[in-house]
C-alpha cells in the first residue's frame, strides 16, 4: 500500500517484514461487526474479564477507516451482505477478516436462502472460528492464531510472489460445485 | 473522606483496586487455571473399547439428530480381513464439519453405543474451511495402554454384547499375537482399495 | 366418524355379489371374498400386519392382524378371514380383545428379535419398528437369552439373510413361489428355530430376488449392494422409469449426496404392480458418473484431446458442412423419446438425409416395414391388463423372462390365477415358459414364420397343442407377442401380422431395449417420419415439415438406407460424415464391418456418455448426460409413455437433443432450443394423424436347415449378461445364469458331443458346456452375450445362422 511495496527483496526486507509483522499484530484495531448472538461473546471478550486490551486491541472501532480487523460475529443475511462488503472495502489495507461462529463461517444451522452460506462468499476470510457462539477464550485463541499469520505476512516482492502462489492454488482448487461430502 | 478533593478520591479508587483480586482471566498464559466446566461441549471424540476396537457402529443416528447437518457418516461391513468394531457394522467415513456444528450435543444423546462424546478441547480456529472438516482420524480417541490398533479380531470367545456390557477389559494376548501375525507387508484389499497394513486404521 | 364414511346410499344397489358387514360399527358392503383387513382399509382403519400383502395369497403367518369377530370366541386374523354376510368385526380401535391380542403378538414377535435397529438397514422404514412403537410395550418382560444365529448368511451373491431379525411372515417365500415362480427359498424348522433357507447347492439366483428385500417387513433380507450404505432418513427419493428394457417399470431412485444408492420398484398398478427385476433394481452403476467431462476433439496427432464446447461444435460444423445429403445417423435403442425425435429431425431437416436407423442389432427390411405399418403410431395397443385377461397369448421369438421380465410376471400371474393358456414358438421350453405353465410349439430357428402361418391355418402341422391354440386365437382379446429376434427370421413378422389379421387377435411387438418403441414413434427408420408417417407421402411430409418449422423441400425425398446398408455404404465411401449415438458395434450382426465403417468414414461424430468402441474412432466426441442427470420419456412396449424427471437436478450435462440443437445452430440451420419441455410439445404436435401408413409386409416364410456336423443357431440374450449397462455390479453378475449350449439328444449323438461343444464360424469359435435338451434336431441354442458366449462378437452370426459343431475340450 505504501513504502513497503517498493522495498527490494533480500535480507533487509526479511527483517523489515518481521518488524512490520510484530507491529501490526500487536496493534490490531477491530471493526465491530456484531450481527447476532456471537456479538455478545465478542463484547464480553472486550470487557474486563477477558480484556482484549492485553493483546493491543482495546478499542473496537465503529469506523471502518480506522480499523484493520473485521470480526464478523453472527449470521450474515443476504440483505446485510452488500453492507458488509462495503464496510470491508472502506477499511484500509492491510486488513484481516475473522469469521466468528458457525453462521459467519458457513451459514451454520441456517442452511436456507436468507443466510449467506459463509461470509467467505463476500470477503476473503483469514481465520474461521467454530462455535455457537464461541466462548471468549475461543475468540482470543482465534485472534492469537491470526497474530501468528500476521507476523508471517510478507512484504513487497515477497508478498507479490506469495499472492501469485496463493492465486495459483486457488485457481487449481476444486470448484464448490464439484466438492463432495460435507463441503457441498 | 467527604472533604477530600475529587481527584484524590479518584486516585484512591485506583489505588485500592491494585490490592483487589484481579477479575481478568489470563487465558492463554494460565489456561490450566481456568479449565472449562465439567460438562463443557468441546470437540467430539470417537471412543474406543478397552481393546482398541472402535465403539462407532456407523448407525448415522448422530447425523440424523444433528440440527445443523454437520455430521456425515457412512457405514460398512466388518469382515474377516478387517474388523474395526465389534458386531457387523462400523463407521467407514465419519466427518464433522465444525463450521456447521453448534456444539449442542444432540449427537451425543443420540449415540446408542456411547461412541461419540465431547471433550474440553475448544481451540479449533483455523484458516481454511477444509481444515475444519474433521475426519475420523482426527476424531478418534487416542490409544490408551492395553489397546491394540484396529483392525484386529474381537477378543476370543466374546460377542458384541460382551463389549457393550464392559466385560472386555483390554487386548488379550491372542489378539496381540493375531495382530502381529497380520502385520506382514502383504497389502490388504478392502472394497477395492489397496491399503498397506500400516494405513488400515482409517 | 360415521359422518364421513361413504355408506352405500339406498339409491345405489350394492355390488352384485356383495356382502354387508360392519367394521367398528360402520356398516359397509364389500365384494364377496374381500378379506376383513381390506374392508377395514376402506374406512381408514389400519389393522397392523406383517405377512399380509395385497398381491400375495393370504397365509396368516404373523398373527399381528388379530381382530374380534362377533360370535366367535377367539380373535381371528383379519388378513385371512373373508367377509361374510352380516359379519360384525371389531378392530383394535373398538375391541379390547383385539387390542390385547395384538399387543400380545407384538410382544412375542419381539422376544427373539435382536433389536439392533441402529445397525439395521431397515431401521427408519421398518414396519416392525413402527408397529412396535404403536402397538408394543415400551419395555420387554423377556429377560432370558434370545435366539442366536450366524449373521448374515448369503442366500445368493446379492441377497443376505439375517435370521435373527426374521418374524417368519413368509412374504419372501410366498413371493418367490407365487409371483416369481422360483421357489428357491423356504421356511425350515419349527417354533423359535423357524428360519428361511435355501437348498445347500442352489443359491437364491432368481431374476426377481431383489423384490424379497423390498417386501421384507423387517431387516432380515438385505442386498449386498445397499447393505450399510445409508439410512432411510438420509435418502432423497425420486420417481423414475427403468432404462433397461421395454417393460417400462416405475422405479424409486434413492439418492444421497449425488450418489444413487438404491432403486426400488414403484407401485405402478397398470405396469409393474409392485415388482421389478434384479437388473432394474441393482444395475445402476453405469449411470454413476459420465466418464467424459468435456467434449473431445481428435488432434493432428490422432489423439482425442479435451476441448471446450465452442471448439468442439466448430469442429463438428466444419465436418458436417459438406455432408448435407452425404451423411447418416445411427442411434442405439436406448434413447428417450425426446432425443429420438431430435435425431429424427436432425437427420432429415439439418443433414438432409434419410439414412437414419436405430436398430444397432440384427434387423431386416421386413422388420422396418412391419414396424412402420403395425407398430409406429399405433398408440397404446395391447396393455398389461389385456395380457392378463386374454383368452390366449402366443409368444413368437420372445422369452419374456429373459427379455421383458414384467411381461413374464403378468403372464405368470394370469396363468396361475386363471389358467391363461400361453404358447411359445421357440426351439425349446425355457424355464420361464415352465413357470408360465405354457405350451411349447417346437420350432427350429428360421421356421418361426412357418409356425405362425400354420397357426393361421388352424394349427395343421403343429399337433394337438397347435390346433388348440389356433382355435383359442379366434376368441376376442387373444394376443400375439412378437420379440425383436423375429427380425432375423425371414417372413416371420409378415406371418405374425397375417395371423393377427386372420384371427382378429391383437399383435404387440416387444423389443429388448427401453428406447426402441420410442425410436419407432420418432421415425428413426428409413422412410418413416414421426407418428407413423411416411416419407413418401405428401400429406405426411407437409405435417412433419410444419411441426418442425422447415420447408417441405428441406426434407429428403429419397428413402434412405438401413444400418447394414449404411455400414456398407460407409465402407464404400458414400458418406462424408456419420453421426453415431449410443451404439455398441458388438450388438450388431457383423461387428467387424461396423468398426471398419467407423474407421473408413471421413468424419465421425460420437454423441456418447462413456468411452466405447465408437468413441475410439470418433473425430469429435460430444458428452451427454446419463439417465440420472436428465429428464425424459420412454415409450414402453405397450405404447404407454413413461415420463420421468431428473434425479440430479443440479446436473449441467446436456441431453442429446440440446447437443443436436447446438450443432444445428453452429451449422446455421437452427432447430430451436430443444429442451425437454420443447421436445414434449413437439412430440404432441407430431402425434399420429393416420396419414401415410405403410403397407403391412408380406414376405414369404423361408427356413434354413443344417447339414451334418452343423447346426442352426438359436440365440437370445439372458436377462443378466455382459451388457454395457450392467457393468460395475459384480454381485448382480454373480447371479446370472451360466452360459450353456443346448442341443437335442440326436444332434449331440450325431456330432459326438459329450461334455463340451466347440461352435465355430469363419469369424471365431466358442467353447461351451453341452446340455441335452428336448428340442428340434440340427439346432443349437446359446445365450447371445453371456460370459464365454458372445455370439455376435466372436462368431459374427446371429439367430438363424449356421455354425459347425465339434466336440470341445472344455474350459
Amino acid at each position: 500500500m505504501g513504502l513497503e511495496e517498493k522495498l527490494p527483496s533480500g535480507v533487509l526486507l526479511t527483517s523489515v517484514e518481521k518488524l512490520a509483522g510484530y507491529a501490526r499484530k500487536n496493534s490490531l484495531w477491530p471493526a465491530t461487526f456484531g450481527l447476532a448472538c456471537c456479538a455478545i461473546e465478542m463484547m464480553a471478550s472486550g470487557a474486563g474479564r477477558y480484556d482484549l486490551a492485553r493483546f493491543g486491541m482495546e478499542v473496537f472501532r465503529a469506523s471502518p477507516r480506522q480499523a484493520d480487523l473485521m470480526i464478523v460475529a453472527g449470521r450474515v443475511s443476504q440483505k446485510m451482505a452488500p453492507v458488509l462488503r462495503q464496510i470491508y472495502d472502506q477499511m484500509p489495507e492491510p486488513k484481516w477478516v475473522l469469521a466468528m461462529g458457525a453462521c459467519a463461517s458457513s451459514g451454520g444451522m441456517f442452511n436456507n436462502y436468507a443466510i449467506v452460506q459463509g461470509v467467505d462468499h463476500i470477503v476473503p476470510v483469514d481465520i474461521y472460528l467454530p462455535g455457537c457462539p464461541p466462548r471468549p477464550e475461543m475468540l482470543i485463541d482465534a485472534i492469537l492464531k491470526l497474530h501468528d499469520q500476521i507476523q508471517d505476512t510478507k512484504l513487497g516482492s515477497n508478498r507479490e510472489r506469495e499472492v501469485r502462489e496463493l492465486e495459483t492454488v486457488a485457481l487449481g482448487a476444486t470448484p464448490l460445485i464439484d466438492q463432495r461430502g460435507l463441503l457441498r | 473522606m467527604g472533604e477530600l478533593p475529587q481527584v484524590v478520591r479518584g486516585f484512591g479508587t485506583t489505588f485500592v483496586t491494585m490490592f483487589k483480586h484481579v477479575n481478568t482471566e489470563q487465558y492463554p498464559e494460565a489456561k490450566d487455571k481456568f479449565p472449562p466446566k465439567p460438562r463443557f461441549h468441546g470437540r467430539h471424540q470417537l471412543n474406543r473399547h478397552p481393546d482398541g476396537l472402535e465403539k462407532c457402529v456407523g448407525c448415522e443416528l448422530c447425523a440424523w439428530a444433528c440440527p445443523a447437518d454437520a455430521i456425515y457418516v457412512e457405514g460398512a461391513d466388518n469382515n474377516d480381513i478387517a474388523r474395526f468394531s465389534p458386531g457387523e457394522r462400523y463407521g467407514r467415513v465419519y466427518q464433522i464439519n465444525y463450521l456447521r456444528c453448534i456444539f449442542c450435543g444432540l449427537c451425543i444423546e443420540a449415540c446408542p453405543t456411547r461412541a461419540l462424546t465431547m471433550t474440553h478441547d475448544f481451540e479449533l480456529a483455523d484458516n481454511g474451511r477444509e481444515k475444519l472438516i474433521f475426519e475420523k482420524a482426527d476424531l478418534l480417541a487416542p490409544m490408551l495402554p492395553g489397546m491394540l490398533k484396529p483392525p484386529h479380531a474381537m477378543a476370543p470367545g466374546t460377542t458384541a454384547k460382551d463389549y457393550y456390557e464392559g466385560t472386555v477389559r483390554g487386548a488379550t494376548p491372542e489378539q496381540i499375537a493375531d495382530a502381529e501375525a497380520q502385520a506382514n507387508p502383504e497389502p490388504v484389499v478392502i472394497e477395492g482399495v489397496v491399503f498397506l497394513d500400516s494405513e488400515v486404521t482409517q | 366418524m360415521t359422518a364421513t364414511i361413504p355408506v352405500p346410499a339406498d339409491s345405489s344397489p350394492p355390488p352384485v355379489d356383495g356382502v354387508s358387514i360392519t367394521v367398528d360399527g360402520v356398516p359397509m358392503t364389500v365384494p364377496k371374498g374381500t378379506m376383513i383387513i381390506r374392508a377395514a382399509e376402506q374406512i381408514g382403519v389400519e389393522v397392523p400386519r406383517f405377512c399380509d400383502h395385497p398381491l400375495l395369497d393370504p397365509v396368516a403367518a404373523c398373527r399381528m392382524c388379530l381382530v374380534e369377530i362377533e360370535g366367535q370366541g377367539k380373535p381371528q386374523p383379519a388378513c385371512a378371514v373373508a367377509a361374510s354376510e352380516g359379519m360384525s368385526v371389531k378392530t383394535q380401535r373398538t375391541s379390547e380383545m383385539a387390542e390385547l391380542a395384538q399387543r400380545g403378538v407384538m410382544e412375542f414377535l419381539l422376544i427373539n428379535h435382536p433389536l439392533d435397529c441402529p445397525v439395521c438397514d431397515k431401521g427408519g422404514e421398518c414396519p416392525l419398528q413402527n408397529q412396535a412403537m404403536e402397538h408394543g410395550r415400551s419395555e420387554s418382560r423377556f429377560d432370558l437369552e434370545k435366539r442366536h444365529f450366524d449373521k448374515p448368511i448369503n442366500l445368493s451373491a446379492q441377497i443376505l439373510l439375517d435370521r435373527e431379525r426374521c418374524v417368519s411372515c413368509a412374504r419372501c417365500t410366498r413371493f418367490s413361489e407365487q409371483i416369481a415362480g422360483d421357489p428357491l427359498i423356504e421356511l425350515f424348522e419349527r417354533g423359535s428355530k423357524q428360519q428361511v433357507g435355501i437348498a445347500e447347492d442352489r443359491p437364491f439366483d432368481s431374476y426377481f430376488s431383489g423384490n424379497t428385500v423390498q417386501v421384507c417387513p423387517v431387516g432380515a433380507l438385505t442386498s449386498s449392494q445397499y447393505r450399510f450404505r445409508s439410512r432411510p432418513f438420509d435418502l432423497v427419493s425420486v420417481p423414475t422409469v427403468c432404462e433397461h428394457c421395454s417393460s417400462g417399470c416405475g422405479l424409486r431412485t434413492d439418492v444421497r449426496r449425488s450418489t444413487v444408492l438404491r432403486r426400488l420398484a414403484w407401485d405402478t398398478p397398470e405396469v409393474n404392480e409392485e415388482w421389478n427385476c434384479d437388473k432394474g433394481r441393482f444395475a445402476f452403476a453405469h449411470a454413476a458418473t459420465p466418464e467424459f467431462d468435456t467434449p473431445l476433439v481428435r488432434g493432428d496427432d490422432g489423439i482425442l484431446h479435451a476441448a471446450t464446447w465452442p471448439e468442439a461444435l466448430e469442429r463438428v460444423a466444419e465436418g458436417l458442412a459438406d455432408a448435407r445429403g452425404r451423411s447418416a445417423v445411427l442411434t442405439g435403442g436406448r434413447l428417450t423419446l425426446e432425443d429420438s425425435l431430435a435425431y429424427s429431425k436432425f437427420a432429415r431437416a439439418v443433414l438432409g438425409t434419410d439414412d437414419v436407423d436405430f436398430r444397432a442389432r440384427p434387423h431386416s427390411t421386413e422388420e422396418a416395414d412391419f414396424l412402420a405399418s403395425v407398430v409406429a403410431g399405433s398408440g397404446l395397443g395391447v396393455t398389461y391388463d389385456q395380457l392378463e385377461n386374454a383368452p390366449v397369448v402366443v409368444l413368437a421369438g420372445l422369452d419374456p423372462e429373459e427379455e421383458s421380465p414384467i411381461v413374464f410376471l403378468r403372464l405368470r400371474k394370469a396363468a396361475r390365477k386363471r389358467q391363461l393358456p400361453i404358447a411359445s414358438i421357440a426351439a425349446w421350453a425355457t424355464p420361464g415358459l415352465g413357470k408360465m405353465f405354457g405350451t411349447l410349439l417346437p420350432t427350429a430357428p428360421g421356421a418361426e414364420g412357418e409356425a405362425l402361418s400354420a397357426l393361421a391355418r388352424g394349427g395343421d402341422t403343429l399337433g394337438s397343442d397347435g390346433r388348440r391354440i389356433a382355435a383359442l386365437l379366434n376368441e376376442p382379446g387373444a394376443v400375439i407377442l412378437v420379440g425383436e429376434r423375429l427380425a432375423t427370421c425371414t417372413g416371420a413378422l409378415s406371418a405374425a401380422a397375417a395371423l393377427a389379421h386372420t384371427t382378429g387377435a391383437r399383435l404387440a411387438w416387444i423389443p429388448r431395449r427401453a428406447g426402441e418403441r420410442g425410436a419407432v414413434e420418432a421415425g428413426l427408420l428409413p422412410g418413416l417420419l414421426p407418428g407413423g408417417r411416411s416419407l413418401a407421402d405428401a400429406q405426411s411430409r407437409a405435417e412433419v415439415a410444419a411441426a418442425w418449422g422447415v420447408s417441405v423441400d428441406d426434407l429428403p425425398t429419397k428413402v434412405g438406407r438401413e444400418v447394414d446398408a449404411i455400414v456398407e455404404a460407409a465402407r464404400a465411401g458414400a458418406y462424408n460424415a456419420l453421426v453415431v449415438a449410443g451404439v455398441d458395434p458388438f450388438d450388431t450382426r457383423r461387428p467387424d464391418d461396423v468398426i471398419a465403417a467407423l474407421e473408413a468414414v471421413p468424419f465421425l461424430v460420437s454423441i456418447e456418455v462413456r468411452p466405447s468402441a465408437v468413441t475410439e474412432f470418433a473425430d469429435v466426441v460430444l458428452p451427454v448426460s446419463t439417465i440420472t442427470q436428465r429428464a425424459g420419456t420412454f415409450v414402453d412396449w405397450e405404447g404407454r409413455t413413461r415420463v420421468f424427471g431428473q434425479v440430479f437436478r443440479t446436473s449441467l450435462a446436456l441431453t442429446d437433443a440440446r447437443v443436436l440443437a447446438m450443432i444445428a445452430d453452429e451449422l446455421d440451420r437452427p432447430v430451436g432450443r430443444q429442451d425437454v419441455a420443447g421436445m414434449r410439445k413437439e412430440a404432441a404436435a407430431l402425434a399420429p394423424s393416420g396419414s401415410g401408413r405403410r403397407e403391412v409386409p408380406s414376405v414369404a416364410a423361408s427356413s434354413v436347415s443344417a447339414s451334418s456336423g452343423q447346426a442352426v443357431v438359436s440365440t437370445w440374450h439372458h436377462l443378466l449378461d455382459e451388457g454395457t449397462l450392467q457393468r460395475g455390479d459384480d454381485d448382480l453378475a454373480a447371479t446370472a445364469r451360466t452360459a450353456v449350449a443346448r442341443v437335442s439328444a440326436a444332434t449331440a449323438r450325431a456330432a459326438g458331443l459329450t461334455d463340451f461343444v466347440t461352435l465355430s464360424t469363419d469369424a471365431g469359435s466358442l467353447d461351451l458346456p453341452v446340455v441335452v435338451t428336448d428340442m428340434p434336431d440340427g439346432v443349437v441354442w446359446l445365450p447371445t452375450n453371456s460370459h464365454n458366449s458372445n455370439v455376435r462378437r466372436v462368431l459374427g452370426v446371429d439367430h438363424g445362422a449356421i455354425v459347425s459343431l465339434a466336440s470341445g475340450g472344455g474350459a
